[in-house]
């Protein structure tokens, strides 16, 4: 039972890792753009396809494949920014919750129509490593690596460049920021390309643990907005932080009990915490 | 106001009343009863989530609701034989206690706006989930079959559709009639105020909780009973089309597309969704599989851009504008020129 447990645990961690990889994008365009990007697990389900696609059809290597993937989420990002959240900028939050949930119909249909319903996976042999009684999983120990490298690569690119500090003051006050001379739409569309990389990113540390399908995304985007909102919006220690207490609890829960309760169980530390500090584990409380 | 006043101003109504409840006995097809059956179902829970939703408390849970009222309806009908005329109280009632629990929680410390729209999303979820988590009972996901037997008022079953049409359109008449008294009511006031601004609210003595648990309660335990006459049309539940995100994000959707600050918003949101809906699947449905999905989020997505307050209220704020203006007009000549 201990070794089920401590195994658990680690998995548990592991787990964390991939889940935080997940949350960056998510938790950057939160804070910034200040919308809920419902379709965000949609986005890493397309570029999934597309890696998917480019390595059977065009027989591309994996980081290729990988680095095309992102591109062209980014470029589906702007477009997004452009076509769906410009014009609902000033409305009310519900709207803009809505218009992205309709997002998800389009999205989750198109692929049903472009690959079908089938459980699409690339063969990708990784070993498993095992420590006396303890497996690890290489693909989900490389998406840990991956989300350390990600969580450090983006706080070099939001602290030291001209474009990373605008984004976080766009984040911080709008309106001072307009008065510095910061165009908030520019903003807006460079962080929704960085969503759209991210999600790319994700999609290509993803492809060698899960087989992806049309529905792939929502499995995700619950437990994704979850996290999110856990560490606090914008707070990207937080996310990383509340990806590891989520991970870690689902997966000792799930093998106590079944995989259902233990997330009820998430969920429900998740209304507990909101209850007691709604503005997240590190976030700030913002004044009205 | 005389009965012929009260008719010429509620002339319209008054048709489309007429219209609906003599409509059944052209014999129609069966298709566009159910349809019809089905938007009024559909309506009458809608109307009810927009009971908290025109106070801007946002609910993206009510599937929890609705998932509770269903569920303990049939649980105690196949396996107790309990008549769902009872099933439907208790149902009501289980949902307002868990409306009352996450209420009270929620509205004491101040959980409001999107966190209270997060909060009540994950709701609906753990509802899901925990139907799904004691499947032995509840048959998980395969979903849940109503036990037949023919057609009895005591049963709530009936074997041909016409009942459930007017049943249902007794309900949602019902759900409009108390959104018309608590329209008129204090508690509007009382409640609008908080909506506008809670602190300010509060300041002025407004007994903020007790006011926003009262229509939450409300809310729930009508939900939860839409539930419970959804369950008994269909005579089968499932998880999926109950509780969960799905359903909950699609009864503010409705809502929203028809205009959630109007009487008759939510219902016309919830005829222009379903019969869109249908029409798209039957139309297109068959010839080009998941494309006519992909047009009908299409057609979401711009509704939801190009008509924010929904469809009716856009309309009747356009019709209230122009009466306005006409209204102003002479009085502005008379100001020109008038002196």
């Amino acid at each position: 039972m201990e070794q089920l447990i401590l195994s658990a645990t680690l998995n548990g961690i592991l787990l964390g890792g991939v889940l935080a990889l997940l949350v960056f994008g998510l938790n950057l365009i939160f804070g910034v753009v200040k919308i809920i990007h419902l379709a965000y697990g949609q986005f890493v389900m397309l570029g999934m396809y597309i890696i998917f696609l480019l390595m059977t059809t065009y027989k591309m290597n994996i980081f290729i494949a990988s680095l095309i993937s992102c591109i062209i989420l980014g470029l589906l990002g702007i477009l997004l920014q452009m076509i769906v959240i410009n014009p609902l900028l000033k409305s009310p939050r519900l709207n803009q919750l809505l218009a992205l949930a309709g997002l998800i119909i389009i999205f989750e249909n198109m692929a049903m129509v472009l690959w079908g319903a089938d459980y699409r996976g690339i063969k990708l042999f990784l070993p498993v490593i095992h420590f006396g009684f303890l497996f690890v999983r290489t693909s989900y120990l490389v998406a840990f690596i991956g989300a350390i490298i990600t969580l450090l690569g983006l706080n070099l690119f939001l602290n030291k460049t001209y474009v990373g500090l605008a984004i976080r003051a766009t984040a911080q006050d709008l309106d001072s920021t307009q008065l510095m001379g910061i165009n908030p739409k520019w903003v807006y569309l460079i962080t929704q390309a960085t969503g759209g990389i991210l999600s790319g990113i994700v999609a290509s540390f993803f492809m060698p643990i899960y087989t992806v399908h049309p529905h792939f995304g929502s499995a995700f985007t619950l437990m994704a907005f979850i996290i999110v909102i856990l560490g606090g919006m914008g707070n990207f220690l937080g996310g990383f932080i509340s990806a590891f207490i989520i991970g870690v609890v689902t997966s000792i829960s799930a093998v106590l009990t079944s995989t259902e309760i233990a997330d009820s169980i998430a969920l429900i530390i998740f209304i507990l915490i909101m209850l007691v500090r709604p503005q997240g584990l590190l976030g700030i409380r913002e004044s009205r | 106001m005389n009965a012929t006043s009260f008719l010429k101003r509620k002339f319209p109504l008054v048709i489309l009343l007429l219209g609906i409840l003599i409509l059944p006995l052209l014999s129609p097809p069966p298709y566009l009863i159910h349809i019809i059956t089905f938007i009024f179902i559909w309506s009458y829970i809608t109307t009810v989530w927009s009971y908290m939703g025109r106070f801007h408390l946002v609910s993206l849970g009510h599937g929890a609701f609705l998932g509770i009222g269903a569920y303990i309806s049939i649980l105690l009908f196949n396996y107790y034989n309990i008549s769902p005329w009872i099933g439907m109280l208790l149902g009501g009632m289980g949902a307002a206690l868990l409306a009352l629990i996450l209420g009270y929680a929620c509205f004491r410390f101040g959980v409001i706006g999107d966190y209270f729209a997060l909060v009540t999303l994950a709701l609906g979820e753990v509802v899901a989930l925990i139907i799904n988590a004691f499947r032995d009972v509840t048959g998980g996901s395969l979903g849940m079959t109503l036990k037949s037997v023919g057609t009895s008022f005591y049963y709530f079953q009936f074997e041909k559709k016409i009942y459930y049409y007017y049943v249902s359109l007794l309900f949602l008449m019902f759900a409009l009639f108390l959104w018309q008294i608590i329209d008129r009511s204090r508690i509007q006031k009382a409640l609008h105020a908080i909506g506008e601004d809670e602190i300010a609210a509060a300041s002025i003595g407004i007994r903020i909780i007790r006011y926003k648990l009262f229509i939450t309660l409300i809310s729930a335990f009508l939900t939860a009973t839409g539930g419970v006459l959804y369950t008994q049309y269909m005579t089968y539940v499932n998880p999926e089309t109950l509780s969960g995100v799905g359903v909950s994000l699609a009864i503010p959707f409705k809502a929203i597309l028809g205009g959630m600050f109007h009487l008759w918003g939510s219902t016309i949101g919830t005829a222009m969704i379903v019969s869109l809906e249908e029409y798209i699947r039957i139309m297109y449905g068959a010839r080009f599989i998941g494309i006519s999905q992909v047009f009908y989020g299409i057609l979401l997505v711009v509704l939801i851009i190009f008509l924010p307050k929904g469809l009716y209220g856009t309309i009747s704020d356009y019709w209230q504008k122009r009466k306005r203006i006409s209204e102003e007009q002479p009085k502005m000549k008379l100001g020109f020129f008038g002196k």
